[in-house]
């Protein structure tokens, strides 16, 4: 009796030590599962846990990514010894041509300058910025973002547009003390309020987690046409006016297709513009100023 | 099978703990940093092998007892938060990967490497869809498969070359060979 008693304790265990793994597989399943859908919910928690374990990392990526950084630049040193030579002869053209154009900016620098003056406008406060090396790029297939190793300490917020030397490149979603995630242009989550330069047409520059990003909410007959350049239109008080994003490459029946001015799989080098938007750019001295007393 | 050792090895065996704890922490660690690299080399930008999901499988073949399912739910949970992916996605497939490799662990134990090699690639092309299923009903948006196709591919390919790697760390857990426990 007692043998059969301890065989059915051992055979239960056995089944529990069998079912055991499957149940906390499951359990685990579900629990992710429903992580998912809180996240979907509400993503303030997230944000905050990954804010904290950002700032933990973010040394250690920085530190580990600096060598890397050396290495890629190396290789791509030893790459383009070969092409040197061209490469040396197209940009002696290409000096030549932007010394014109440099010319061309200074006159029309003065010009503008006056033109302001005359009409009396409030000229938009001066950026400030402050330039950081990317230390991660997580994304991989699904998200497209950054990691950089500066923080609220840098004077970073939430919301700052972020450049490269080219162009916009995305904005902080996430800052916390020392270090900050953009989000790419390119992201699905990534819609900016953008104009087309040349015609001033309004519209919305939504990323497709694809290498182009597509103009959404144009206008109907809005003009466009391949090469024209997107900046960004201001609305919304988020990101400053003005700054180029990309160029129209496609104009088709699926809609206006943009690519991005900086190559944003190569970014090693980004500028995080810190402004406070100035709103009322142009303000025109309706009352006549008051006379001062005394005089 | 448990230790064989006397009550006077206590200490040994803590310092054995620990170190054996160490080592795993530390290549999980590595795991993730390497994971979120801004690899600018060669164009793959934006598909980089799930080294997480070579080690995985590797422990879940090789060693089970080293990252139990709770430690594998955590580190998916923490790459996810590194990521930026939606939070439990990473934790999702790598639960259910290490799930699929043990229960097959009894076929893949005693076969060659290729045999191993090739068990890994059908682990990979799993996970990848199911991330792609899963990020694509997150977003109500279809995202485009072609890189996850890629980032399977490679970190299929990679897996010969992280292997040594795994199995270094593996000597430095301790002296219990291969499938000493389940």
């Amino acid at each position: 009796m007692a043998s059969r008693r301890s065989n059915k304790t051992v055979l239960q265990s056995l089944t529990l030590r069998r079912l055991a793994p499957r149940v906390t597989t499951a359990v685990l399943v579900m629990l992710s599962l429903s992580l998912m859908v809180l996240h979907k919910i509400d993503q303030q928690p997230v944000e905050k846990l990954r804010v904290a374990l950002t700032d933990m990392m973010a040394p250690a990526l920085a530190f580990v990514s600096d060598p890397v950084a050396q290495f890629a630049d190396s290789f791509d040193g030893i790459k383009t010894m070969r092409t040197m030579k061209a490469e040396n002869i197209r940009l002696q053209a290409e000096n030549a041509r932007l010394h014109q154009w440099y010319e061309a900016a200074l006159r029309y620098k003065a010009e503008n300058q006056s033109l302001k003056e005359l009409l009396n406008v409030k000229a938009d406060p001066t950026l400030t910025f402050v330039t950081a090396r990317v230390v991660s790029d997580p994304g991989g297939a699904f998200v497209k973002s950054l990691l950089l190793p500066v923080g609220v300490k840098d004077n970073v917020a939430k919301g700052n547009a972020v450049m490269s030397g080219q162009g916009l490149v995305g904005r902080v979603i996430e800052a916390g003390t020392r270090s900050s995630r953009v989000l790419l242009v390119t992201d699905l989550n990534s819609h900016i309020p953008v104009v087309i330069q040349n015609t001033r047409t309004k519209a919305i520059l939504a990323g497709k987690n694809d290498d182009l990003m597509k103009l959404e909410r144009l206008p109907i007959d809005s003009g466009l046409s391949v090469g024209q350049r997107v900046v960004t239109s201001g609305d919304g008080g988020q990101l400053p006016p003005d700054i180029p994003v990309g160029t129209i490459v496609q104009v088709g029946p699926d809609g206006a297709f943009v690519q991005p001015l900086s190559d944003l799989e190569r970014l090693a080098y980004v500028q995080v513009i810190n402004a406070d938007i100035d709103h009322s750019l142009v303000t025109g001295d309706v009352t006549p100023p008051r006379p001062k007393r005394g005089r | 099978m448990a230790f064989e050792r006397g009550d006077d090895n206590w200490q040994e065996s803590i310092l054995g703990i620990l170190r054996r704890w160490g080592v795993t922490l530390l290549v999980i660690f590595a795991l993730l940093l390497t994971s979120t690299f801004p690899f600018t080399l060669a164009n793959i930008g934006e598909i980089r092998p799930s080294f997480l999901l070579i080690a995985v499988y590797y422990w879940a073949v090789m060693r089970p007892s080293t990252l139990p399912p709770f430690g594998v739910f955590a580190v998916g949970l923490a790459f996810d938060l590194i990521a930026d992916y939606p939070f439990g996605l990473s934790a999702l497939t790598l639960v259910l990967a290490q799930w699929i490799t043990v229960s097959q662990r009894k076929f893949l134990l005693g076969q060659s490497f290729i045999v191993m090699w090739m068990g890994f690639a059908i682990v990979a092309a799993g996970a990848g869809a199911l991330q792609w299923a899963a990020f694509s009903l997150f977003e109500f948006h279809l995202v485009n498969i072609r890189p996850c196709i890629a980032s399977a591919i490679l970190t299929a390919a990679f897996f010969p070359l992280a292997v040594p790697v795994l199995s270094a760390f593996n000597s430095q857990l301790g002296g219990r060979g291969q499938g000493s426990r389940d």
